[in-house]
């Protein structure tokens, strides 16, 4: 077990009451940690202070007050000689719900030019009481990354050239990209799709010594994703990424470079392009595409979900501004539908406890959950919205705010350029710690993410349409005592007694459909085939089985039941649950779940065999069948699928014997052939497409051989 | 503030109730209809790809930079001639003395165009690109592009063409709300709405922010009423040192020069249309 999770020390209200009423005018005389100073300490003046320069922001630390109420951190521009060239501000207060410690206080000061020189000084209040500022600490801030001599480095976004004044248009978007592609090995812009008016979605593939060739490639890199702009008038991610994508284009800094080594970086600037451009928070037809990457009505968030197929990042974070001014500096959340695996909430939830609030606490940022404090309406179950959709497709992931408004603890600077940089570069400090927890845990979230896949392939325990997993209140450092909403499902967002499959009729599968752009919208069949699900065409219709890795998500597009569903699918249940003795000839549909059969298993062509928690005694074979799922099951016995029309998938089971797939010739399904435990060789040949195991290694004891040597 | 989707409008209920009206709506308020947009794409691919970072800005590089793309991308071709844009445009950004460039050289050409108002010091000020004296020449619709906290209502200009309106060869006078009186005054939806679908709403409500002729706030103070482009008519008043427009907004930032006009910004949205905004609300994301 890993134990990264933070103790707490403090929690806000309680403990700023109980302080209130200390007195002890002169402990910071007797706190020898503060002797640094040299002239002698006044009572309760701050002591130890240190600033500490980043990109784009200067992390003050100083040595605690006892009995202090809240500290007050003051900044005024200073020329090289620290005298001042305009009046000193109160930028910010730390009170200890800030952070989760609360022995060391830290505030990331930001808003400031990048470069430009200032002085610092910081003095505790007793409830509002001013006491004496400390010492001034005067340092020039670092200038935006990358020495402007040296090609590549010195590229700069329009943000930047107008220091803030304007954002990044398309146009120079798409020209800072292809510039970044073209002077640095590193980097490979893709166009991942088109909006609908038709501009380019691009992502940079970002990888050491140059990223993986194809989507295969990368995907083998275990890579992770980061969403800059789904929302059109919340610019503040997307400048982060593009500044970040030079650093890691450029960056000759052994972290960089020990970071790109080891995985692959996929931003996508901008998925909402017409909506950026238009400073509208939905796309041009006006719907809100964060409310859409499950049903993929639009094209943008279908080539999002394409690319997800494709490249399979194991972990992402979702950008996003909001304006509610009493919560923290940057609010996360994790997936918290109650369909996504534990496994995935888990890894989640210590992504943003256990990294990002440890790490908050160190730089001066106040990362927090979203949905606090007056946000009892957000941050939900919505299947539709990234955060979810990605949970539900195992990736470990959490959505990011940025405070655009004035919060309880930093000043109100409207939509100036100050306000803007302060968002951007905590943007830029939130993402960058993304990639130090990937780097640091990446075989945590692999694990975390093999668990799901194979638990979701097992298709057990019940279906949840719409509810959430509770955020528990603490270790989160928190503005009040108010936490996200629970949201627990109702009663009718229930389904305890979960399908085999689905069954699409053929005007369900491959009908017109109204609901996208234009009143013209994918058929289920192509968004289906976009979120990569597995399909098996027989005479009465068209099934999708739960027992594959996207089980979460399917019943929520597919069942009358779903909030938000495509189409009403007709549930098929288990045909076969019990025991049965001697040799199983399967012909047309079977599905068995906690079943036990004794004696071979025999498929015939054009047929369709599903069988979950099943153990069976003997060989299990298969000659041309349209479709055949084996999972969380026992074979006793040799497994050997061939000539397979539709779909193979074997998860999660456990084979005495040699398992061997050739020949099936699957059209665009990939064979899935992951997490299973082997006792014999396994061989693949001749497989088209060749078999994946999806990144969950199967436990092969003997010879892997042909088309499987790999997995 | 209303949440887009699929959460109920009681706090503490979401279900299948909520879920299912959202999708009836949003479906109803889907894409207008294949014919016009066909038309919408079609206009734009006539404006050109390239028209936003090719047309004139402040005269400098980084203002050429600075322009904002009007223009829809419509294919390869297009692509490739922003790529040729970009390493033109791109080169200039590794000039390693900014201060040559952009609105800032001629900030030193003229004498300084002064701007009154509690918010001026939050917004670019001597030689920051858009500075007041930067803007002197420039149109009315292109000088907002560089005033940081009016990006809605420049949005909104765009979104309803009224760009013309705002360069009347007889002079106009612009009274720009800032960002966070939309933000007081709409919700994220409505503001959406407005922007996406209900575009001749929108321009009446942008008309309402406009005085024909130039008029610096002393000016209008002195004229004590005004007619806007929508034409109502509204009271303007003395409040030290800036002014009142109406009943219950004030100039917060006022004086900038533009080429035949003025622009003052305001801390609250004129015109006759409800307020939506939710106070205590921010839009789930
Ligand atoms: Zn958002």
């Amino acid at each position: 077990m890993r134990t990264r999770r933070p103790t707490v020390v403090v929690l806000s209200t309680l403990l700023a009451a109980t302080l209130g009423t200390v007195t002890a005018p002169s402990t910071a005389l007797g706190q020898p940690a503060s002797a640094v100073q040299t002239a002698v300490a006044e009572p309760n003046q701050v002591s130890g202070l240190t600033v500490t320069q980043a990109d784009g922001y200067a992390t003050l630390a100083w040595t605690p007050i006892d009995g202090a109420t809240d500290y007050q951190i003051e900044r005024a521009p200073v020329d090289a000689g620290n005298v001042a060239t305009g009046p000193a501000v109160i930028v910010g207060v730390w009170r200890p719900n800030r952070q989760i410690n609360n022995e060391a206080p830290t505030f990331a000061d930001a808003g400031f030019s990048p470069g430009d020189r200032f002085s610092w000084r910081v003095r505790a209040r007793f409830d509002t009481t001013a006491q004496p500022y400390s010492t001034p600490v005067a340092g020039t801030t670092l200038a935006p990354w990358g020495n402007p001599d040296v090609p590549g480095e010195s590229l700069r976004t329009q943000w930047e050239t107008t220091k803030a004044a304007q954002y990044t248009s398309d146009v120079e978007e798409y020209a800072y990209t292809a510039e970044v592609d073209r002077l640095s090995e590193r980097v490979r812009v893709v166009e991942i799709g088109r909006t609908v008016l038709n501009r380019p979605i691009n992502m940079l593939v970002i990888g050491y010594p140059t990223p993986p060739p194809t989507a295969q490639a990368v995907a083998a890199t275990s890579p992770l994703a980061i969403n800059c702009n789904v929302h059109g008038n919340e610019p503040g991610d997307r400048e982060a990424c593009l500044v970040l994508a030079r650093k890691l284009a450029f960056g000759k800094d052994a972290k960089t470079v020990d970071l790109l080594s080891h995985t692959t970086v996929l931003i996508v600037p901008t998925i909402n392009g017409d909506g950026r451009a238009a400073n509208t928070r939905g796309n041009s037809t006006g719907q809100d595409l964060n409310r859409d990457y499950s049903l993929i009505r639009q094209p943008e968030t279908a080539a999002y979900v394409r690319m997800l197929r494709d490249y399979r990042p194991v972990a992402g974070y979702d950008g996003h501004e909001y304006g509610n001014s009493t919560a923290g500096d940057l609010p996360m959340l994790p997936p918290r539908h109650q369909n996504v695996a534990k496994q995935i909430f888990d890894e989640s939830m210590d992504m943003i406890e256990g990294h990002m609030y440890v790490q908050g606490a160190k730089d001066g940022w106040w990362a927090c959950p979203y949905g606090c404090q007056g946000g009892s309406g957000v941050g939900l179950s919505e299947e539709t919205i990234l955060r979810n959709t990605l949970g539900l497709k195992n990736t470990v992931n959490s959505l990011l705010e940025l405070r655009s408004s004035g919060g309880q603890t930093r000043p109100d600077e409207g939509n100036s350029a100050n306000n803007r940089r302060r968002k951007t570069y905590s943007a830029f400090w939130t993402f960058s710690q993304f990639l130090d927890y990937h780097r640091a845990n990446l075989p945590a979230i692999t694990q975390a993410r093999s668990e799901a896949i194979e638990f979701q392939a097992s298709n057990t325990g019940r279906l949840v349409f719409r509810g959430s997993r509770p955020i528990p209140l603490h270790p989160a450092p928190h503005p009040g005592e108010a936490g996200p909403r629970d949201d627990l499902p109702e009663p009718e967002m229930i389904l305890d007694n979960a399908p085999c499959a689905y069954k699409l009729t053929e005007e369900q599968y491959n009908g017109a459909r109204t609901d996208g752009p234009g009143e013209v919208g994918a058929t289920v069949a192509e968004r289906i085939a976009a979120h990569g699900w597995k399909v098996v065409k027989a005479a009465d219709g068209y099934y999708v089985p739960l027992a594959q890795p996207e089980r979460g998500l399917i019943p929520l597009l597919l069942d009358a039941q779903g909030a938000e569903e495509w189409v009403d699918g007709q549930r098929i249940y288990p045909t076969g649950t019990g025991r049965h003795n001697g040799p199983l000839s399967v012909s047309g549909f079977t599905c068995i779940s906690g079943g036990t059969v004794n004696g071979p298993v025999t498929v015939r062509p054009g047929a369709v065999l599903i069988a979950t928690g099943t153990t069976i005694s003997g060989p299990v074979s298969a000659a041309g069948a349209t479709g055949v799922f084996l999972a969380d099951s026992t074979v006793r016995g040799p497994v050997q699928i061939s000539g397979t029309t539709d779909a193979v998938s074997l998860v999660d089971n456990r084979i005495s014997g040699p398992v061997a797939l050739s020949a099936n010739n699957t059209g665009s399904d990939v064979p899935l052939l992951a997490g299973n435990a082997v006792s014999g060789p396994l061989s693949c040949a001749l497989n088209s497409p060749a078999p994946t195991n999806l990144g969950v290694p199967n436990q092969v004891n003997g010879p892997k051989a042909g088309q499987c040597a790999a997995l | 503030m209303s949440e887009p989707s699929n959460s109920s409008p009681v706090p503490g209920h979401v279900g299948r109730t909520a879920g299912r009206t959202q999708v009836r709506r949003a479906s109803r308020r889907g894409p207008v209809s294949g014919a016009s947009r066909r038309g919408a794409v079609s206009e734009a691919s006539r404006r050109g790809a390239v028209s936003g970072a090719s047309r004139r800005g402040p005269v400098s590089g980084a203002s050429r930079r600075g322009a904002v793309s009007e223009g829809f991308w419509r294919g390869p071709v297009r692509l490739a001639a922003a790529t040729l844009l970009a390493v033109a445009t791109i080169g200039g950004c590794t000039d390693s003395d900014p201060a040559e460039r952009g609105a800032t050289a001629r900030a030193d050409a003229r004498p300084a165009a002064a701007v009154t108002g509690p918010l001026c010091s939050a917004l670019p000020s001597g030689t920051d690109p858009g500075n007041p004296a930067s803007l002197t020449d420039e149109p009315g619709d292109v000088a907002l592009r560089w005033i940081p906290v009016l990006t809605r209502f420049e949005a909104a200009v765009r979104a309803a063409d009224l760009s013309a309106e705002l360069r009347d060869p007889n002079g106009v006078t612009i009274l720009a709300p800032t960002d966070d009186a939309f933000a007081k005054k709409f919700s994220e939806d409505n503001l959406d709405d407005l922007m996406i679908k209900q575009k001749n709403e929108l321009r009446t409500l942008l008309r309402a922010h406009l005085v024909a002729g130039s008029y610096s706030l002393a000016d209008l103070v002195a004229k004590g009423r005004v007619t806007t482009l929508d034409g109502t008519s509204v009271t303007i008043t003395r409040a030290d040192p800036m002014a009142r427009i109406g009943d219950h907004t004030e100039t917060v930032c006022a004086d900038y020069q533009v080429a035949g006009g003025r622009i003052h910004l305001l801390n609250g949205v004129l015109g006759n249309l409800p307020t939506t905004a939710d106070a205590n609300g921010d839009p789930a994301h």
